[in-house]
This record gives C-alpha cells, structure tokens and sequence, in this order.
C-alpha cells in the first residue's frame, strides 16, 4: 500500500525534476535520499543542495 | 488487512478465561458497567498490537501492559497471562493464529509461522487506531485545532512527512546562514582588495589598468584582456616580491586594522544591546529561562527519537508516537523562549557579519607583522583572530550567545590590551624604513594584488555555490510544502465530505443539511460544523454532547476510510456512541452496514436497548451478540448463552464434542439460574464474593419456583379459578419430579466439566442430559414472548408473571371472611 509519504515523495521528486531552478544531479541525489527509507539528515541536504557544483561547502 | 475468527483469553485484565467466536463477523457485546466488556477490547488489541490503547496516554501515567495488563491476581505470574487470535488475513485470503503472552508484549507466536503472514501482521500490528473508545473520539472534536491537527496527524501517520517538511526547512535555514557568512567573506575579501588597489569598485578595467601600471614598470607585457584565469603577476620570475611587502599597501593595511580598532568598542552596539536586553530578561524570570535552556536541549532531543526509547536516558516508552507528542508538548510550552531564542540568534547573525569583516583586516597586518621582524605581535594578531573565528561560531548558537553576556557587556571584540600601541609601532617602523625600489615595489604590489584578487574570487565561488544551494533548498522546501498542502487540502476534503454524508445519514432525521469544513494550515486543522444553516460553527458551540459523541464517530470513520480505504475490514468501538439517543443510534447501525459493509465491527455498549438494536437493525444477530450478566473478580465475565444456545449443543455433540457442549449448558445453565434467582426472589446460600455455584443456584431456584406455583394454586382455589389452580399444581408437580432427575444429571454436567472424566461421557451419555436441561428451563419462561417469568413486586410477592402477560398468575390468596 502506498502511504501518503511515499505519495508526497514521489509527487516531490517529480515536481522537482520538472523545476527549472534545480540541476538535474541534485534532483537524482535528493531522489536517493529520500526513497531510501532513511531518516533524512540536515546535513545530508545541504551537501546535495550545494553538491551540484564542483566546490563544496566547507 | 484483518478479519477476527475467534479469541482466547486467560488471565488478560479482568477476564480469566473466555473464549468467543466472530467467524469474521460484526459482533456486539452488551453488558453492565463493569462486567468486563472493554477487557475484550483490550485484548483483542493486544493479541493484534502488543498494546492496550487504555493503559496509555494522557492520566495513564505509571500505568503499562507489563504490570496492569495481566488479571489482578496474576501480576507476579505474567506467563499466565495471554491472548490466542485466530484471524483471517484478507490480504493473502488466509487463516492463522497468533499466541501473544503479555509478559513480552512485543513478540508474538504464530502458526503457521511464514513470512508473509508475519509480514500481514506486523503491518496490522503498526495501526492500534483499528481501537476507538469513547475516552478518544472526543479527541478529534472537543480539543484546539493545532491538538487536533497532532491527532489527525498521528492518526494518518504523518508524522514522517512533518519530519521531512522540518529536516527541508533546517536545510534551507542552515544554508541561509551560510549565505549570509559567504556573502560577508565576498565584503572582506572585495575590501581588502579595493584597499590594496585602491579602487573605488571592483571593475575589471580598473583592476587590468592598476595592475598593467605596475607591470609596465617592470617592463611585463600589459594585460589587455581580463579572463577566469587572469594572473595579475604573470611573467614574475618565481618568488620575486613574495617574500616582501608592498610598503604603500602594507601602510593602508595597518592604517586600516589601525582605526577599526579605535572603534571597536562600539561596533555593533545596537544588536550587542539587543542581546543583552533579552539576556536581562532571561535572567529576570527563571521560569523563562528554563524553557530556553531546555528548548535547544528539547528541540535536539526530538531529532534524535527514533524508536520508544528516552534518547538520553533509555527510558522505555509505550511506542515512539508516544515519546515525540511528550515532547512535542514540552515544545509548545516555550513559545516564548522561542521568540527570544529567534531575537538572539537574528542579532547573533548581524554581529557576526560585522565581526568577519573585522577579522578580515587582521590576517594582511600579522602576515605584514612577521614579514618585518615583530614576530610577538604577529602572534598576538593570530592568536585573536582565531579566537574572533571561534566567536564567530558561537554567534550562530542561542545558547551560547547566553553565555557570551560578559563579553558582549566588556567589549566583545576583546582587543589584546597591547594591540593597539603595537599596530602603532608597526605603522612607524614601516615607516621609517627604506622607501623601496620602484622595481620592488611594482613586484610585491603585484604579487599582493594576485593574492587578494584569489581570495576574492574564492570567496564569489563559495558564495555562488551556497547561493545556489539556498536556492535550491528555497525551491525544494517551497515544493514540498506545496505538494503536501495540496495532498493534505485533497485529503481533508474527502474526510470532510466522507464525515458530512456520514454524520447525515446519522442525523438525517434534523440535520438534513448538514456540512463540515477541516481548514488546514501550517501547524493546525480547524473543525467547524453548520448548525441548522445559521453558519459554520465549532463543534461545541452549539451541538449537543450526544451529537458531538456522533461527530467524532463519523470524524473517525471517515480518516480510517481514507487511510485504509478497502483494507479497513477490522474496528474495534468501545462504548463509543453512549450519548447517542435512540433513533440515531439505529441509524448509526445502517450507516455501518450501508458504508462499511466490508469491515468487521466489534461494538461493546452498556446500553441494552442499544444492543437490542443492533440486533433488529440487523448489524449483528442473536448468534453475533454476547452478554456480560456480571462480572466477579473471580469468576471474570459471566456470559449469557445466545438464543442459538440449543444448536449450538446439539451441534457439539453431533460432533462428539460432548466437553464443549458441557461448557456451552453449564454456561447457560450458570447464566438462566441467576437470572431466575433475581428475577423470582430465590435464596441461595449468602457468599459475600456474590461467586454463587451452579448447584446453589439451581437448588434455590427449582425451590423458589416449586414454591411459587405452590402458591399460585392456592391462590387460584381461594378465587374458584378451576383451570388456573390446575395449570399451577401440574407445575408444582413437574419440577418435584425433576428434582431428583436433575441432581443426577447435575452431577454429570459438572462431572463433564471439572473432573477428567471425558473418557466415561460419550455422545449418548450427554444427549439425555441436555434434553432434561432444556425441558426444565421451559418451565421457567413464557412459550409465547420467550421471556423468564418474574414475580411482582420481588420482597412480596403478589404476580407470578411474564413480559407479555400471557402467564399471569395471582399469588394472594382471597381473604376469608
């Protein structure tokens, strides 16, 4: 059964890979970490909001 | 999902052993306060969940399962309390029985024992709201709408997706502050390079002629184009002017350091106090500092619940939900210290802007410092700036700026008390030094230009990077909240027609038109109702108790409906509708049938006309509904037999199950001979526990009765009623012929029963006594309206008599004259 988070992921994810604002390779890691069934970390999104580039935030 | 089959229970609540039979059924069970109805419901909840939602939330505290779920008597031998669920598992259209003892709730045995029948049960095991009791239905509607957001939310499981929506805004939160430090490095790094310049902005063809100035001098090929890559010391040989200084800049450098120095004492004086205000207020009212210092503390902790266990302590906790709405509370208490908490931190942000810009002026004069021999201060100058990168740290935490009250109130800054004469010898020494070679000059000021120009665009890479990284956190959070608003909005709008239509059909009767509205938003779902089309109201505003009890029903059945949709096939509804009245209750037991055709409903009421209801509205049957006479501590629920009692029997013995056929008539035996005691005023044996045996009881009753006719006959002959003093006597004289019969057959009742006899009773031992049994009790009840006859008024008796009044029977005797 397909609860309602799994349903607001996916619309997320979708929305988000239809979004001209965001690149495509931080939309793929966002996509890992949230299918991935872990509990999201906010470090963990900051490193894939900025991780598109090639310089990390330190 | 789930369908009940029967139940076992021993030793579970009030309950010492019982079996019931649901075949999957809805069935009703009905009985008075106390007669142990809602043990039932426990531990059907339990054997499903591992839990008993009664021994939970608020005013259960210092309650569990381990400690209050076994029988009274049984605390210090828990093995001896357990449940045993034959269940049918919709999902795989299969059966399976689940053992679950209550001294380790969280396991459970199950036969057979595959995968995916453990995998059904464990996901049934995660829904304890299948139980709703009247204690909680009052929670979706007589409660503020941010507590009944919270229920709603735990209900539909959404407390992931709040934890996700939070875990987005601290992302984006985190990358705003990184923002705002990257963009204050942009600020440092542009100002040291338009000091060293000295341009009045940073424009590539101010900095192309600046430079090519320089280079010409040195006789380099002039820049003409300025690129990614641009170096503004090309063509240097290596090392030429690193080891020195560029003497004008350097002056312009400690010049610099020199005169923020002279103001440090009032950089920042406004946010310095501003914090300082809020820090005197904390100080002011402990109380509110309290719930500041437990709020980061709280807010950390909250982030670190995974499983039902007190993160610091290890304190175990019924289930996580449990922990986090405790925490939660704790939360919501210091809105308050919260709004400080934000001041602090919004004042802690601007100071740091300052403080970066300051530091930035530190590094070129140590650098400078050491260059020309005046290693102390150089060391002092590292010293302190790496002590102002830690402040810088401490800026971006509330509870650390707390701590920083001295050192803001004395200067934050710190300034080394030698610093400032230091900088100032510095500036002479320089000074008085040699002017340098124009050749020298060109090469370090080239070199120093390359340096700060690196800096510079490091610092705009970074902040490009975070800038896009705020922005995209901006954009993701900003998508998942409206991806959420939109599902929840979609969500609430069909539990709120689903409530409407069913609290209609409800009340349809006076409420024909009525209609709900759930409003979301950020941390709150409103409830308002429309009462009798004056406009929308609160629930309790103006709908009376009964209505609101129904509203919460409704409310719930509509959520469950959303959250399982065709796989709600199992509820377990505890007394839930006791204000309900009468006509609205038949009609709750329509919409359960017409709506829920497919969902097993077990309803517990101490209602008897309600149970009546149900019957005649067809939602259970006569087979389907269980009575709870009484209950004795002892003994658990005293169940009365169905009217189906007879072929069930019969059914038994055709199978050769003469010990449940002997349990089902002792059973009904125990239930029919109390009900008679009462009923016709007879006089076992006093117990004071009131755990009155069978054979006291039937003894008493066959005496009272044979009595009673006895008295019926006489009265009869006084009046000349013929054919009633003849009815009468054949009465008297039936029962003294059973009597000696029915001790024997007693004997072999209770011999079936309690002694190990099984081997001696067969088929045809036990049918002779089962017939016997039933020809008595028809003795005792009215062949037309089926009720057990009574007597009027019960102390003195003067009708002998039934429901109907088809047996009517005067027991005074016509005074003589």
């Amino acid at each position: 059964m397909t609860t309602l988070y799994q349903k607001i992921g996916e619309e997320f994810l979708t929305r988000l890979a239809q979004s001209k604002e965001i690149e495509p390779k931080k939309v793929e890691r966002l996509r890992v970490l949230i299918t991935s069934g872990k509990k999201l970390k906010v470090q963990e999104l900051v490193t894939a909001f900025t991780g598109g580039d090639e310089n990390e935030v330190k | 999902m789930i369908k009940l089959e029967s139940i076992h229970i021993e030793e579970v609540r009030g309950i010492r052993k019982l079996d019931l039979d649901f075949g999957k059924k809805t069935l009703a069970i009905h009985g008075p306060n106390g007669s142990g109805k809602s043990g039932i419901i426990d531990a059907i909840e339990f054997g499903l969940t591992g839990q008993m939602g009664r021994l939970m939330g608020r005013g259960t505290k210092g309650l569990s399962v381990a400690l209050h779920g076994p029988h009274v008597d049984k605390v210090k031998f828990p093995d001896a309390a357990f449940v045993e669920l034959k269940v049918f598992l919709t999902d795989l259209n299969k059966s399976a029985t689940i053992t679950r003892m209550v001294s380790s709730p969280k396991k459970y045995k199950v036969n057979p024992d595959d995968p995916d029948i453990r995998a059904a049960l464990d996901e049934v095991g995660e829904h304890p709201e299948i139980t709703l009791s009247r204690r909680e239905i009052l929670r979706f509607i007589l409660v503020e709408p941010a507590k009944r957001s919270d229920e709603i939310q735990a209900l539909l499981k959404l407390e992931r997706i709040g934890e996700t929506r939070r875990v987005l805004q601290a992302a984006e939160n985190q990358l705003i502050r990184q923002h705002n430090v990257a963009a204050n490095q942009v600020k440092s790094a542009r100002s040291a390079l338009q000091l060293h310049l000295q341009i009045p902005a940073v424009k590539t063809d101010a900095i192309l002629e600046v430079a090519n100035k320089q280079r010409k001098i040195l006789g380099l090929t002039l820049i003409t184009d300025f690129v990614k890559d641009t170096n503004l010391a090309e063509g240097l040989s290596a090392g030429a002017g690193s080891t020195e200084f560029n003497k004008e800049s350097g002056l312009r450098d400690v010049k610099a350091l020199s005169e923020a120095i002279n103001i440090a004492a009032s950089l920042g004086k406004t946010h310095v106090d501003a914090i300082l205000q809020d820090l005197a207020r904390l100080e002011n009212e402990p109380e509110l500092l309290g719930a500041f210092r437990q709020r980061s503390f709280i807010e950390q902790g909250l982030s670190f619940v995974e499983k039902a266990e007190c993160p610091l302590c290890d304190a175990p906790w019924p289930d996580v939900e449990h922990l986090r709405t405790h925490i939660k509370a704790k939360l919501a208490k210091s809105e308050q210290a919260k709004q400080i908490q934000d001041a602090l931190l919004k004042n802690g942000a601007l100071l740091a802007g300052k403080l970066v810009q300051f530091s930035a002026l530190i590094q070129p004069v140590a650098k400078l410092a050491e260059t020309v021999g005046e290693k102390e201060l150089s060391g002092t100058l590292t010293t302190w700036k790496g002590a102002l990168d830690l402040l810088n740290i401490d800026l971006g935490n509330a509870e650390k700026v707390r701590k920083l009250k001295s050192r803001l109130r004395d200067g934050w800054l710190q300034v080394p008390d030698t610093v400032a004469a230091s900088v100032t010898a510095l500036d002479e020494k320089i000074k008085a030094g040699p002017d340098q070679t124009a050749t020298l000059a060109a090469q370090t000021f080239l070199t120093t230009a390359q340096l700060r120009l690196g800096d510079f665009q490091k610092a705009l890479r970074h902040n490009d990077t975070v800038a896009k990284g705020k922005a995209t956190a901006r954009a993701a959070h900003a998508i998942y909240v409206a991806v959420l608003e939109e599902e929840l909005n979609a969500l609430y709008d069909v539990v709120q027609k689903d409530f409407s239509t069913f609290y209609r059909e409800l009340n349809g009767s006076d409420e024909s038109g009525f209609t709900a509205k759930l409003t979301p938003s950020a941390a709150s779902v409103t409830l308002d109702v429309n009462f009798y089309d004056r406009g929308l109201f609160p629930p309790a505003a103006y709908h009376s108790e009964g209505h609101q009890d129904g509203m919460g029903v409704c409310l719930y059945l509509a959520l469950m409906r959303r959250l399982f949709d065709k796989r709600f096939t199992l509820s377990l509804l505890d007394d839930v509708v006791m204000s309900v009245d009468t006509g609205h209750r038949y009609e709750f037991c329509k919409l359960l049938k017409s709506e829920f055709a497919d969902t097993q409903f077990i309803v517990t009421t101490h209602d008897r006309m309600w149970a009546e209801q149900m019957k005649s509205a067809g939602l259970v049957t006569g087979k389907t509904s269980v009575i709870f006479f009484s209950w004795t501590i002892d003994t658990g629920p005293l169940v009365q037999s169905n009217d189906g009692i007879w072929k069930d029997i019969d059914a038994a013995l055709a199978k050769g199950n003469v010990d449940s056929a002997a349990a089902a008539l002792r059973r009904h035996l125990e239930f029919v001979m109390r009900v008679l005691a009462d009923q016709l005023g007879a006089r076992p044996q006093f117990r004071s526990d009131g755990s009155y045996e069978l054979d006291d009881m039937l003894s008493s009753v066959l005496k009272r009765m044979k009595a009673l006719w006895g008295d019926a006959a006489k009265s009869a002959e006084s009046w000349g009623k013929t054919e009633a003093q003849k009815i009468a006597n054949e009465k008297k004289q039936f029962l003294s012929t059973c009597d000696a019969a029915m001790r024997a057959e007693q004997w072999a009742v209770n011999k079936a029963l309690h002694y190990n006899a099984w081997a001696d009773f067969g088929k045809n031992d036990f049918v002779p006594v089962v017939a016997a049994f039933k020809e008595l009790l028809e003795c005792f009840r009215c062949p037309i309206c089926d009720s057990w006859l009574s007597v009027l008024p019960k102390q003195s008796p003067k009708m002998l008599l039934c429901t109907c009044s088809d047996i009517s029977f005067n027991l005074i005797a016509k005074p003589k004259d």
